[in-house]
């Protein structure tokens, strides 16, 4: 059951790698939401009860509903369609992120341990490398938000999948994050578009030396 | 623990609901006697070295940045509000409660003694240090507080995946420093490596250390200098202090000797980049931004070296918080009188606001490490140990950086006493006063440098034994 959420997980990722609407960023970004879900309600059903509610609830709240409303938000609100110029073509980018597929599940073959589930750790790198291509390769700072949400993702799944008990304080700890999310969002929403004019990272270029 | 966080927090609420400046300086002071309350709980009331709620422990490396805290917080708060004083008080009450909850924040990451919750301490610091760089409401402000919150959070999240990866490697069910470090050796060691290299980098954006370093010279350069003393110092040694507790952790394993080289090498270039970028930067406050970064690349490469310079990076931490808060505060004033922050601009200090000018050339002699700084002590005992340890290529690097930070800071400091001003003065009674006040900080940082007392020292070597 959990393997096909993961296989859609990676799936996820690689379309984000090549898509340059930010609607279908949005979108992705939901169903992953709704995919972590599915992933906590499977692999951490044994834990307890009420920590395992919070998780449940708060995964699909935040991650599967909240935050991909924000983002159609954002999109409705600056009418931002689209990757105006990225680094690289949408062939570059998908081979970049296949090549990080292939490294991420290289590195997990070395580091192969019983400590670990393999699956998720290689899962979760990926996620890390996609996260940051998405924010090395794209100008805008729409798909630099939508890299930092693809690492919180990761983070989150691998944090599902290692040994340890999830203690509330970790809950916390999630939540926490994507309280941060959510403030950065509506910097955004509310902020960034009004007084710095730009949507473009090119233009956050007034504080330096 | 419990009821200090409900008391600090609810101290901060009401500066958030506070009608006039009084009812903000009422606030603050009752926030700041909690501080104190705690401390002498601590120290005097028999809780050193004792757990509260299951995830924070009253240890040596707490309670001794915990004091420091309250004192630099508490001058960070009485300067903003002169600093801040005919501003907004919509802005200043949001201001002022953001500085109490982020010197709580602050005291949680210090005191916690669970990978997880030092973790989510770190991350409410992000929080609240954004609000405070935000506080002026422009373009620059905001970009600043974007990037802040936008490589913290990321980095952050980098350094939660090391945590997980740490607890996996060493299959341990708590995230108690203790527990870890019980279960450490003998743990797969490319876990290991790859869970400090994620942690030493996540946490990189709060120490302000290579590779994540900019977003603390930016948000130092966007927030209101008084706050910018407290970000760069208790921000900073949280974060020292957090990466401290994993090389704890690591020291009892055998990845160790990579880890100090890793240690070296972040230091080195930290130092480099501080280094030059004093050389090359035109803003009085972006300046001492790159002077934390250099100082705090000295204290890795202490951590990297070992042996006595591990109790030497711990003292150059300490005694770094409170220099770098004092000359944070006398630069405060600096853009009072002169309105910005502009090197080949401003100039004359000396005749406008003489102890000030003294603050800063004391302060500059100070933070070149020159007796009776107490820097000379770490930075000698540092380069004692690399000369021990037979490393002659990285005594002459430090060396030769050391050289132009010492250079940079004659230039850019004298240029500020003695140089034709060029900029419109706005000066006021009051920056005398606030100068001698800053002064104070740099004279307690020369005390210490002359004569460490007893309980200090005891601290201090708790700290740093392995």
């Amino acid at each position: 059951m959990i393997l096909p959420l993961v296989i859609l997980y990676v799936v996820t990722l690689i379309y984000l790698s090549i898509t340059e609407r930010f609607r279908n960023f949005a979108s992705l970004i939901g169903l992953q939401g709704w995919l972590l879900f599915g992933i906590a309600l499977v692999r951490l059903h044994t834990i307890n009860p009420a920590e395992f509610a919070f998780i449940a609830i708060e995964t699909l709240l935040f991650k599967g509903i909240l935050v991909p409303w924000l983002l159609f938000a954002v999109i409705r609100r600056t009418k931002i369609n689209r990757v105006r110029r990225s680094g690289s073509s949408q062939s570059g980018a998908l081979l970049l992120s296949l090549t990080a597929l292939v490294v991420s599940g290289s590195i997990t073959y070395y580091v192969a341990d019983t400590t670990v589930d393999l699956v998720f750790f290689g899962v979760a790198l990926y996620a890390l490398l996609s996260g940051l291509i998405l924010i090395t390769l794209r100008q805008r700072i729409f798909s630099h938000m939508v890299g930092f949400l693809v690492i919180e993702n990761g983070v989150f799944l691998f944090s599902t999948a290692i040994g340890v008990e999830m203690p509330l304080v970790i809950n916390v700890a999630i939540l926490l994050d994507i309280l941060i999310s959510v403030l950065m969002l509506g910097i955004f929403f509310t902020k960034i578009d009004g007084k710095i004019h730009a949507d473009d990272a090119d233009s956050l270029t007034n504080v330096k030396d | 623990m419990l009821i200090y966080f409900i008391a600090s927090i609810l101290t901060a609420l009401s500066a958030f609901a506070a009608r006039n400046e009084r009812h903000l300086f009422v606030a603050g002071a009752a926030f700041y006697a909690i501080q104190a309350a705690l401390a002498l709980w601590i120290i005097a009331g028999g809780a050193y070295d004792t757990i509260s709620l299951g995830v924070f422990r009253f240890d040596a490396a707490g309670t001794l940045f915990f004091v420091l805290l309250t004192v630099v917080s508490a001058f960070a708060f009485a300067h903003s509000e002169s600093y801040l004083h005919g501003s907004d008080l919509r802005q200043m009450r949001t201001y002022s409660a953001l500085l109490l909850l982020l010197t709580t924040a602050i005291t949680g990451a210090y005191f916690a003694s669970n990978l997880a919750v030092t973790w989510i301490f770190l991350e409410a610091t992000t929080l609240c240090s954004a609000g405070i760089i935000y506080h002026r409401r422009t373009a620059q402000t905001l970009e600043a507080a974007w990037k802040y919150v936008f490589v913290c959070s990321t980095g952050i999240a980098m350094a939660y995946l090391g945590i997980l990866l740490l607890a996996a490697a060493t299959k341990c069910e708590s995230l108690s420093y203790e527990a870890v470090a019980a279960a450490a050796p003998g743990s797969n060691a490319l876990y290991l490596k790859t869970a400090f290299l994620l942690i030493l980098c996540g946490y990189s954006c709060k120490v302000e250390l290579f590779p994540l370093y900019t977003v603390g010279v930016d948000a130092n350069f966007a927030a209101p200098a008084p706050a910018s003393a407290l970000i760069s110092t208790g921000v900073v040694n949280a974060g020292f202090l957090a990466i401290l507790r994993v090389y704890k952790i690591l020291a009892q394993t055998d990845i160790f000797p990579w880890v100090r080289s890793i240690l070296i090498l972040v230091g080195v270039l930290s130092l480099a980049i501080g280094a030059l970028f004093l050389r090359r930067t035109n803003n009085y406050k972006r300046f001492l931004s790159y002077s934390t970064v250099e100082n705090m690349g000295i204290a890795a490469i202490g951590l990297g070296i070992g042996g006595i310079g591990v109790w030497a990076a711990v003292f150059h931490v300490v005694c770094h918080t409170l220099i770098k808060s004092s000359l944070y505060l006398q630069i405060a004033i600096v853009r009072q009188v002169y309105n910005g922050y502009r090197i080949n601009r401003i100039g004359d200090y000396i005749h406008i606001n003489r102890v000030g000018a003294i603050g800063l050339i004391i302060g500059m002699v100070v933070v070149m490490a020159f007796p009776p700084s107490p820097l000379f002590i770490s930075e000698l005992s540092i380069l004692r140990e690399v000369i021990a340890a037979g490393k002659w290529w990285l005594v002459c690097i430090i060396l030769l950086l050391l050289c132009i930070v010492i250079y940079s800071f004659c230039m850019r400091m004298l240029r500020l006493c003695y140089q034709p001003n060029q900029d419109e003065l706005h000066l006021s009674k009051a920056d005398r006063k606030r100068s001698w006040s800053a002064l104070s900080l740099l004279l307690a940082a020369m005390i210490v440098g002359v004569w460490q007392p007893g309980f200090l020292a005891r601290l201090i070597d708790q700290i740093a034994s392995l």
